[in-house]
């Protein structure tokens, strides 16, 4: 059997907030697999933001082990954090976090201005990446429109073309939907499962039981600790919503 | 290190920023502006003076040495009394005879005289004795008739030559040759006509009515005690030192001072003129650079607020770049570099305004300024002052951006 893709053991993260000390994660041991799909739930205050900021690299640690793809980050400083962050990872947030003043091409592009590792080329060749990506989500008609002349569902695939652009190992995503109507929000959940069909593996953490229905795992976490890990057909509020979804499709 | 490709795009970013905020721009940069632009129009009014100045020293003044007569520092004034340093017309007549280095030179005296010819009478006209070598020690030629002759300055002939302001002053013939003036109730010959100029930054200029007497004949006029100083031409600019010192061992000798005693007189070759010119030109260059010092500072601070304010309303987009990848150097350099580049069009503002002010004064007749330009030290140093200054005060707002917690600044509202 291949290494996991993330592979963490007994990750603990205390906060100091004034006088008061908040465990947020309480040893925490999780593996990914590549090409898997998996979301993460829980109640606010359950962990799962500090989990994912931990997955995502944004943030250290406070104890224990992560190996991602093989290597132990959990000791890098801010600066291989990036580079890490800039290489391995592709984020998509609930607001899009796209740049009012920048393209959507050039919104998508952004990552490449910080790669150095992986040698993307100039100019010519980096607008064809991006334009890549953006047909990969579909929006090649809308290279030129800025973040205020897109829809809701628009600006998260812009956000989306982001993320892969650079063959991230992980694609993270939080709450990835929750900014959107029902509609838009199975649109933008059929294309993460179309990129997931590519091959990526994502990681999506949400409290909507339907958006975790479109993954092939469930991870819950409650007061820092794991609460349960099965997979999706087995978790005893989405099972049933998961294996209608399939059958509708079918 | 960053790419090439990085740091252009991050001054491209920043001039998009910039664009974006044109309002918001001009007022942070306007410090510099106004700072870069004066600094830059004084040092180019400066510049074309300074070029004014010195050229017309060089074309016909760099030869000129003037003797004064000059109390020496530092003794009770009794000692030396007015009758024992003031020049004497004996003793221009012995530097004439025994300085081997000058071409020409002219004792000159002046008065305030009443002048009348046929048609007006004028109080207070400039009178002035002289030499014949006068035409050549002030570059002014006669236009009209004749100069002294040594005749007439031998025998103290009642002649006069006059400026053509006096011409017209006085309301003479335009050919006054052969017309008479009466000066202290003296009667005196017209016998030529002095150019009058009016353009010239050195010597005395005309800007009035003149009437020139020979020097002998002025003696008649003036008490026993007058004031005279001497003015002569050395032969070439680089004989005036040497000049210089043959008029005061002439001058030492014929006062008989001994080794020991102190000159009674002064001799100033134009070169020190010139010096002092320069170290008043660069006096005021000193105090521009000091306007500009204070007002880069102040620009300064101006750019230090709006980049913080800025840092506080992109603090979600500093998150978001770091999230996909920036490195706190390089959220760093992004700020700074829009600093910078803020900084820098100031700066290009302020020298365009600084040119067009230098093209302004330029143009103004007689401010004897056409030669004012904005000298290329002076650009690179606005520019360099400007980037100097977009990275002393960008660095602490960019210092605040790039350690900025990626997931607080995502979170921030």
């Amino acid at each position: 059997m291949p290494e996991p893709i993330i592979q963490i053991r007994g990750v603990t993260k205390i906060y100091r907030v004034g006088e008061e000390t908040i465990h947020a994660l309480r040893g925490v041991d999780l593996n990914v697999n590549a090409g898997e799909m998996v979301a993460i739930m829980g109640a606010s205050g359950s962990g799962k933001s500090t989990l994912m900021n931990t997955l995502g690299c944004l943030d250290r640690p406070t104890a224990g082990s992560y190996h991602l793809g093989g290597r132990e980050v959990s000791n890098l400083d801010a600066a291989e954090l990036a580079q890490v962050r800039n290489e391995e990872i592709g984020f998509v947030f609930q607001s899009f976090e796209l740049l009012s003043r920048l393209t959507a091409l050039e919104n998508v592009e952004l990552p490449l201005l910080y790669s150095r590792g992986k040698g993307w080329g100039w100019g010519r060749q980096r607008r064809q990446l991006a334009k890549d990506a953006l047909a990969r989500v579909g929006l090649s008609d809308r290279m030129d429109h800025r973040p205020s002349q897109l829809s809701g569902g628009q600006k998260q695939r812009v956000a989306i073309a982001r993320a892969i652009l650079a063959k991230p190992r992980i694609l993270m995503a939080d709450e990835p939907t929750g900014n959107l109507d029902s509609a838009t929000t199975e649109e933008i959940l059929a294309l993460f499962a179309q990129i997931h069909n590519q091959g990526q593996t994502v990681l999506v953490v949400t409290h909507e039981n339907d958006v975790a229905a479109h993954c092939q795992r469930v991870v819950r976490l409650r007061d820092g600790l794991m609460l349960s890990d099965l997979s999706v057909d087995a978790d005893p509020t989405i099972g049933a919503l998961s294996i209608a979804r399939r059958s509708a499709a079918a | 290190m960053m790419s090439p490709m990085f740091y252009l795009e991050s001054v491209l970013l920043a001039l998009r920023q910039i664009w974006s905020n044109k309002l918001r721009s001009i007022l942070t940069a306007l410090g510099i502006i106004v700072g870069v632009a004066s600094t830059t129009a004084v040092i180019a009014a400066l510049t074309g003076l300074k070029t004014k100045v010195l050229s017309e020293f060089e074309t016909f003044g760099a030869a000129r040495l003037y003797v004064f007569p000059s109390r020496p520092e530092g003794v009770p004034r009794n000692t030396f009394p007015w009758e024992k340093i003031r020049l004497k017309p004996n003793e221009a007549i012995a530097l004439q005879e025994q300085c081997t280095t000058l071409k020409g030179l002219t004792p000159i005296s002046e008065a305030s005289l009443s002048v009348q010819s046929d048609a007006e009478t004028l109080d207070g006209v400039s009178v002035t004795g002289i030499w014949p070598a006068w035409h050549a020690t002030e570059n002014r030629q006669v236009i009209v008739g004749r100069p002294f002759s040594q005749v007439d300055i031998n025998n103290a002939r009642q002649v006069c030559l006059i400026n053509d302001l006096a011409v017209r002053d006085l309301k003479l013939p335009s050919d006054p040759i052969g017309e008479h003036l009466i000066i202290g109730l003296r009667r005196f010959l017209i016998v030529g006509v002095v150019e009058t100029i009016t353009e010239r930054m050195t010597g005395f200029n005309s800007i009035s009515a003149e009437v020139f007497i020979p020097f002998s004949m002025m003696e008649k006029f003036q008490e026993r005690d007058f004031f005279m100083r001497i003015v002569a031409l050395a032969h070439s600019p680089q004989e005036a030192e040497e000049a210089s010192a043959e008029m005061t061992r002439v001058l030492r000798k014929v006062r008989g001072l001994g080794s020991g005693d102190l000159d009674t007189f002064r001799v100033q070759a134009i070169d020190q003129f010139i010096d002092q010119f320069k170290s008043i030109a660069t006096g005021i260059t000193a105090v521009a650079g000091g306007i500009v010092g204070i007002s880069l500072l102040v620009g300064g601070i101006g750019i230090m607020n709006i980049m913080l304010v800025s840092v506080s309303e992109r603090t979600r987009e500093i998150g978001l770049r770091k999230a996909v990848g920036a490195t706190p150097t390089a959220i760093l350099l992004q700020f700074l570099l829009e600093a910078v580049t803020l900084c820098l069009v100031g700066g290009l503002v302020g020298v365009l305004i600084g040119q067009t002010f230098a093209f302004g004064v330029s143009s103004i007749p007689g401010a004897n300024l056409e030669n004012a330009s904005v000298p290329a030290w002076a650009v690179a140093l606005a520019f360099i002052f400007s980037a100097v200054v977009g990275v002393v005060f960008g660095m602490f707002p960019a210092i605040k951006a790039s350690r900025l917690d990626p997931i607080e600044a995502l979170r921030h509202e």
